[in-house]
């Protein structure tokens, strides 16, 4: 897939979650301006870029929608709820385009269904729209609707007005004076607009008192093989004189295409011109500004028309003289503007207009004034902006691949160019920062530090945020060109890389190779043990003990090495639970309205990180709770309330780290679960016998929801009860290692507690002995090791037990529980005992001997063997024999 | 025909429809040296003016229409 | 005072970024060459370099790679040139550049950026 596709679709991932978030916000809060503005603009963008490739149904679902609100920011449409869902389903309709489009699938068509989507959205803006006016009709209170201001852009030029021709400057300058509005005006059509029908070339010819027109186009033409001709490029840049209003009103149907931009009329004067041809005119300079400052304006007049006559017309000096002229009738007393433009003679560069002092001379016009204030004010922006393009430049050099002899030159000068330009902003303590980063850069040889410093520092690179503007103004829309150019001008000679551009901050590593990895590091993990057997079989079979004692010796080393890696393996593995609780929002917002309750979901501990694995298999788990709390658990708003409790309910799911375990809670104020329903339920269901219903405590009966089999839904709902209850939710977390906890208070709520390893992958297990052979116990499980007295054993009721710590503990030899026909071995009169905890009391287990622990990756059971559950699995030891790995729960 | 496709000139004739570029490109780009002729032209859909400008042809004849001859020297004849 | 370096063949364009730099305060000096430019960078201490491209003996891009390889502070250097294209800014800044200004520079954006490339704060 090329780079920029994959940037695409990694983006759009990130934008539809975001619009998501958004929109549920907004629905909070229907009047917040700034929020509609947030969320149009992720939509923008994902439509803006959808076009850069051929993915007609998304940019169509997603023209709509960028329509539609559109149509809610304007206030043409009341934002609701109806809305919302018809949103929320196209973003979802995206998104699954974005999966099949990353699996490769291109086959089937969904262009009924975008169809559908498009027609759904545009419907909304119709009815909407409709109902609005009738409301303003009736009320009759027609506020004058504003001018769009985002159309009108004050500080930056949209486009050099150099290539007007002279004499089309000069009337538009004695226009502007005479008290005609002179505007920039560039129109961007969009890129799918002749499919819209549109014809923007009739478009841009409507615009009235058109002076000049450019039409260009926003990137360079590609070879004609190449070209797209219904792809629309096209740029119009227009210097018109009519008033604002006008132009507002002539593009009102796509007023995110065009920016107006009022004309200072001094950015007309721009002498054109061979400069060549003539000496640097310094007398005629001289005497001019002796003229000017001697107030001697008909002197000076005299002297740039004689100059004028002896020129060729051609000439820069003879074009920058016109305008002197013009200058000279029309602002005389703009001495500072007269100065400028003789002063520019010198250099035969263009005068830069924003730098002359004009508070000097009194303004000739008042238009003048304000623009001019307008320069001045807008100094400090851009400052700001002058800076980011020099820290762009600093990233792109940090970014480079090659590694010259003046590497570590180069760096220094970045650093230094970061200090300075810090400390130019009023920011002294960030050198020190960027110090430490240079100092480990050149011991390293790598600018890596720096880039993060600077990526940290400035936040995203600017890159999405221009890819954002794109499609916003117009003149970021030349830069795409650029933009894209730079994507694919893959050329080795400057070792850029598209991804480099993105985010070079973290490296994207396709999942599978990080598995290859984790399996990899698992089975060193393995071998590496199989270095003492080694050690043990040098000593024992050929007496070579110094042999042995320096395996022993290495293999400390390799065991830390190896720990260190696997660690640093996990590391990468680590993803944080949002990835799982992202859903929730919408899914808690869906299902409630579904069912007509209100629910206040919170959540908590987002940034809690886990194993890949174990991220990923509590998501199925998790969506069963949280869709039975709703389901089963909270009321609906009128039972509540009746009961004394606030209309909506909350939902808290909460995710915190427990030294190497990893905590999910989902803590509902619902019903709460009733032990007795329960208890009689898992006995007519034949999940508890009859002792079991008379003694079993109220905490453990609620447990029984786990049970298989078991499910409280009186009805099968849609939602939750799909006959499936939750001893899946049980079956998924333990395959994980994981456990889970119910409690519940009968009216107050429900409280689930889930608790995971951090990582799975690798398990240490104490190996015991019992009758010969050899078991592994998972050291999650082992509480202590005891040799117990034989006549510490007390038989209570037919089971042994004994006294620990205080506690009576009760004990199972593990040869009974796997029905192995011996007795256990006894060692001067005493019995080893694995104490164990499964749920909470700990029980103890006869073994004949205990072993060491070992680090072993568990392999679940297969064929035959997958039947019996008092195994979790086998794993390969490091002497090659298979060591089969007791399930403490199934078993005790 | 809006166009009128010669041995080695386009003639380009009143309203010419969007539908009309794919063939324009296709003969330009069989014969890159043609020459325009927008004599008899009153409209052009931006389209074909696109190709028009990626293929970077020689105009023969201007459009009578003032305006019409105003807007496509603003794309096709680029300030000197 | 900050000291800055012009490096340039032109004479005009040497007098025109001398007269800007030295309105706005700066100790100004002058090299033509890339050659001549190292020479001064060694001998003395320079708070910036402006540097052209296109110069006989030893161009811009030389000069640059050859600053960066000495042993003295490395100053920020701003490379100012007629080339707007990508291609021709990342030579640039492979040679060793910090900052690259397209010809003619308009003097706001000149001392912009000078200001920023030497850390003085805007009063």
């Amino acid at each position: 897939m090329n780079p920029l596709l994959v940037q695409f679709l990694s983006e759009a991932r990130d934008t539809l979650y975001d619009i998501g978030q958004k929109l549920m916000q907004l629905e909070q809060t229907p009047d917040n301006a700034d929020l509609m503005n947030e969320l149009f603009r992720p939509v923008h963008t994902l439509k803006g870029n959808s076009g850069l490739f051929d993915f007609p149904e998304m940019t169509r679902v997603l023209h709509a929608g960028e329509d539609l609100m559109v149509a809610v920011r304007d206030g043409r449409v009341v934002y609701s709820r109806e809305i919302a869902d018809c949103l929320l389903d196209a973003m979802d309709f995206v998104g699954q385009l974005c999966d099949e489009i990353e699996q490769g699938i291109t086959e089937v068509s969904h262009i009924d269904d975008a169809v559908r989507l498009a027609d759904a959205l545009r419907k909304l803006i119709a009815v909407n729209a409709a109902r609005t006016d009738r409301v303003e009709s009736l009320d009759n209170i027609g506020v004058p609707e504003q001018p769009k201001p985002t159309n009108f852009i004050k500080s930056k030029n949209l486009f050099s007005l150099a290539p007007v021709p002279e004499t089309i400057r000069m009337d538009a300058f004695r226009r502007i004076l005479k008290g005609d509005p002179l505007h920039r005006l560039v129109y961007s059509p969009v890129e799918d607009c002749f499919f819209q029908g549109d014809d923007p070339l009739h478009q841009a010819q409507q615009t009235p008192d058109v002076l000049w027109c450019a039409i260009v186009a926003r990137e360079s033409w590609p070879n004609l093989v190449d070209l797209d001709a219904y792809r629309c490029v096209l740029v119009f840049n227009l210097l018109t004189a009519a008033p604002s209003e006008e132009l507002v009103e002539l593009y009102r149907y796509v007023p995110d295409q065009v920016v107006i931009q009022p004309v200072d009329p001094l950015h007309l004067v721009i002498p054109t011109g061979d400069p060549n041809g003539g000496p640097v005119y310094e007398d005629f300079v001289a005497e001019a500004l002796l003229h000017l400052d001697g107030g001697n304006l008909a002197s000076l007049g005299r002297a740039a028309r004689t100059m004028l006559e002896l020129s060729n017309p051609d000439l820069w000096l003879s074009s920058a003289l016109r305008w002197l002229l013009l200058l000279l009738e029309n602002m005389p007393s703009n001495r500072a503007v007269l100065r400028t433009l003789i002063e520019s003679l010198r250099t035969l560069t263009p005068p830069d207009w924003s730098l002359t002092d004009h508070d000097a001379a009194e303004p000739a016009t008042e238009g003048l004034s304000e623009n001019v204030t307008d320069s001045l004010n807008s100094l400090s922006e851009e400052d700001a902006f002058e800076r980011d393009v020099i820290l762009d430049a600093q990233r792109q050099i940090l970014m480079l691949q090659d590694q010259p002899a003046w590497h570590s030159g180069r760096l220094k000068a970045v650093a230094t160019t970061l200090i300075n330009c810090c400390a130019a902003m009023g920011e002294i303590q960030t050198a020190a920062e960027i110090e430490a980063a240079l100092k480990t850069g050149l011991e390293t040889g790598s600018g890596g530090l720096l880039l993060d410093w600077l990526n940290a520092r400035i936040g995203m690179p600017t890159l999405r945020a221009n890819l954002s503007e794109i499609v916003q103004s117009p003149q970021g829309q030349q830069q795409t060109g650029n933009v894209i150019s730079a994507f694919t001008d893959e050329g080795p000679k400057f070792g850029r890389r598209a991804e480099d551009q993105i985010g070079p901050r973290s490296l994207k590593v396709d999942q599978v190779k990080i598995d290859l990895l984790m399996n990899l590091i698992g089975e060193m993990v393995v071998s590496k043990n199989a270095l003492p057997y080694l050690a043990q079989r040098a000593e024992n079979q050929f007496g070579a003990r110094e042999v042995a004692r320096e395996i022993k010796a290495q293999y400390t080393v390799i065991n830390r090495i190896v720990e260190e890696m696997q660690g640093a393996i996990m590391q990468v593995r680590m993803m944080p639970v949002s990835f799982v609780f992202q859903r929730f929002p919408r899914l808690v917002r869906d299902i409630s309205r579904k069912l007509g309750k209100e629910v206040n979901l919170v959540l908590e501990g987002e940034e809690t990180e886990a194993d890949k694995n174990i991220i990923e298999s509590l998501a199925d788990p998790l969506i069963h709770i949280v869709r039975n709390s709703l389901d089963h658990g909270l009321e609906t708003p009128e039972i509540r309330q009746s009961c004394g409790k606030s209309a909506a309910g909350t939902l808290i799911i909460r995710a915190k780290q427990e030294a190497d375990r990893v905590l999910i809670e989902i803590i509902d104020d619902g019903k709460g679960i009733d032990p007795e329903v329960i208890k009689r339920k898992a006995y007519e269901k034949g999940i508890i016998d009859e002792t079991t219903l008379e003694q079993i405590s109220d905490r453990d009966s609620v447990n029984l929801v786990f049970g298989a089999g078991f499910s409280t839904a009186e009805t099968v709902s849609d939602l939750s009860g799909r006959g499936v209850g939750m001893d899946v939710v049980r079956t998924g977390v333990e395959r994980v290692n994981g456990a889970i906890q119910l409690e519940s208070e009968v009216g107050k709520g429900t409280h689930i507690r889930i608790s995971l390893p951090l990582s799975m992958a690798v398990t240490k297990v104490m190996i015991i002995e019992s009758d010969g052979q050899i078991f592994g116990v998972p050291m999650d499980h082992v509480v202590e090791t005891v040799r117990i007295r034989r006549r510490a054993i007390h038989t209570i009721k037919q089971s042994k037990t004994t006294v620990l710590r205080g506690r009576i503990v009760a004990l199972k030899a593990l040869n009974v529980l796997l029905e192995i026909p011996a007795e256990p071995r006894v060692n001067d009169d005493e019995l080893a005992v694995l104490v164990v905890r499964v749920g909470s009391e700990p029980v103890g287990l006869i073994v004949d001997d205990f072993h060491e622990t070992v680090d072993v990756i568990q392999k679940p059971l297969e064929g035959v063997l997958s039947g019996l559950s008092v195994y979790s699995g086998s794993a390969l030891m490091g002497d090659g024999s298979v060591l089969m790995v007791l399930n403490m729960k199934e078993m005790v | 025909m809006p166009i009128d496709y010669k041995k080695n000139q386009v003639l380009f004739r009143e309203i010419v429809g969007v539908e009309e570029a794919e063939g324009l490109l296709e003969f330009l780009h069989k014969r890159p040296a043609a020459k325009i002729d927008f004599g008899g032209c009153t409209h052009l859909h931006p389209a074909n003016l696109q190709v028009l400008m990626a293929a970077k042809i020689r105009i023969a004849v201007w459009p009578k229409d003032a305006n019409m001859c105003f807007w496509l020297k603003s794309a096709l004849q680029p300030e000197k | 005072m900050k000291r800055i370096l012009i490096v340039d063949d032109a004479a005009t364009v040497r007098m025109y970024h001398r007269k800007i730099l030295v309105d706005a305060g700066y100790a100004v000096e002058e090299a033509v060459n890339g050659i001549e430019a190292l020479e001064k960078a060694i001998q003395t201490t320079f708070d910036l370099f402006v540097v052209d491209v296109n110069m006989p003996l030893l161009n811009g891009y030389g000069f640059l790679c050859e600053l960066r390889k000495q042993d003295v502070p490395q100053s920020p250097a701003i490379m100012v040139s007629t080339e707007a294209a990508d291609s021709d800014r990342t030579l640039a800044y492979q040679a060793g550049a910090n900052d690259y200004l397209i010809k003619p520079v308009k003097p706001k954006q000149l001392l912009t950026h000078v200001r920023l490339l030497l850390g003085e704060v805007r009063e």
